[in-house]
């Protein structure tokens, strides 16, 4: 059983990323920031760049298309 | 970081007091709960994106801006030959004082790759510019409002009879701003024409455009500055600015 009370039994994504995460509470809380850390820096790196040309917030140039 | 919600509680609540409560009160909140988790998911997502589009989209830029303005100033010192017509490491840079952002790179073409270098780049599509050495002509730029250098951010700063300053290797370029247009449709590429009527001018002449999108955040329409050679100033040993920089 997870030794963080408040996370005890609790359903979906989060908690079960919590649960199988191996370690005590605090290897499981590093391996989270970790895990944070890296969907943080694969969303900057690549989901960002690809979508921002897709959305209309950025186009600074007059043109006849 | 378990973000989690309290969907379940009422569910189970009479039954089981405070034992060990397990996983899920059935379907329904199992989904209420995972949908729950999906929408914060979401909301994170996006302001993570805010974040992305109007701060690190500005560190990288400057950081590229820098080293490829460097690039061409270590070109000047190194003097090698007329740089004028070396259009591809950049022609020169653009001081806008008003807009409070020092100097802007400007290089040939106003793509997006280009432009999201935290430069601004001057038009050859689908009007093609005149450049400041030139002896008439239409001199148009565009740069971001917003992200990537933001370098005309403050562009509806620029009031009639503000300085726009073109540094080249060999001269500064001064114009003065005589017209502004806060919103026109992004397709009015008439802005940009030699001559452009639309600020009023009749006569061919030195003009400079600075184009970028307009309302702050978004691109719906375009901003448009005017102005027109004011006078050209040799660049001394020391590279004294012009009065309107110092």
């Amino acid at each position: 059983m997870s030794l963080v009370p408040w996370c005890d039994g609790r359903d979906g994504m989060y908690g079960f990323i919590w649960r199988i995460l191996p370690g005590n509470t605090w290897i499981k809380a590093l391996l989270s920031i970790v895990l944070v850390l890296a969907v943080v820096y694969v969303l900057f790196q690549y989901v960002f760049p690809w979508a921002e040309p897709l959305l209309p917030f950025n186009d600074v140039t007059v043109d006849n298309q | 970081m378990a973000a989690t919600t309290d969907h379940e509680e009422h569910t189970d609540a009479p039954a089981s007091p405070p034992a060990p409560r397990r996983r899920g009160g059935g379907p329904v909140a199992t989904a209420v709960s995972v949908l729950g988790e999906l929408l914060i998911t979401a909301g994170l997502v996006l302001g993570l994106f805010v974040a992305y589009s109007l701060w690190w989209t500005n560190v990288i830029a400057d950081r590229e801006a820098d080293k490829q303005g460097d690039k061409v100033r270590d070109h000047w010192a190194e003097d090698r030959g007329p740089v004028g017509l070396d259009t591809k490491d950049g022609i020169g840079f653009l001081h806008v004082p008003a807009m409070k952002n020092g100097e802007v790179l400007v290089k040939k073409g106003t793509s997006t790759k280009l432009l999201n270098n935290g430069i601004a780049g001057y038009y050859t599509n689908p009007v093609k510019s005149a450049l400041p050495q030139d002896k008439k002509g239409n001199f148009s730029l565009a740069a971001h409002r917003d992200g990537h250098g933001a370098k005309f951010h403050n562009i509806d700063k620029l009031k009639k009879g503000d300085a726009i300053v073109f540094e080249t290797k060999d001269d500064w370029y001064v114009y003065k701003v005589y017209a502004t247009l806060p919103e026109t449709s992004k397709y009015n590429i008439k802005a940009l024409a030699p001559v452009p009527k639309e600020s009023g001018r009749t006569k061919a002449g030195r003009y400079i455009t600075l184009t970028t999108c307009t309302p702050v955040y978004t691109s719906r329409y375009r901003y448009v500055v005017w102005g027109e050679l004011d006078r050209v100033e040799k660049v001394d040993a020391d590279r004294t600015p012009p009065a309107e920089l110092r």
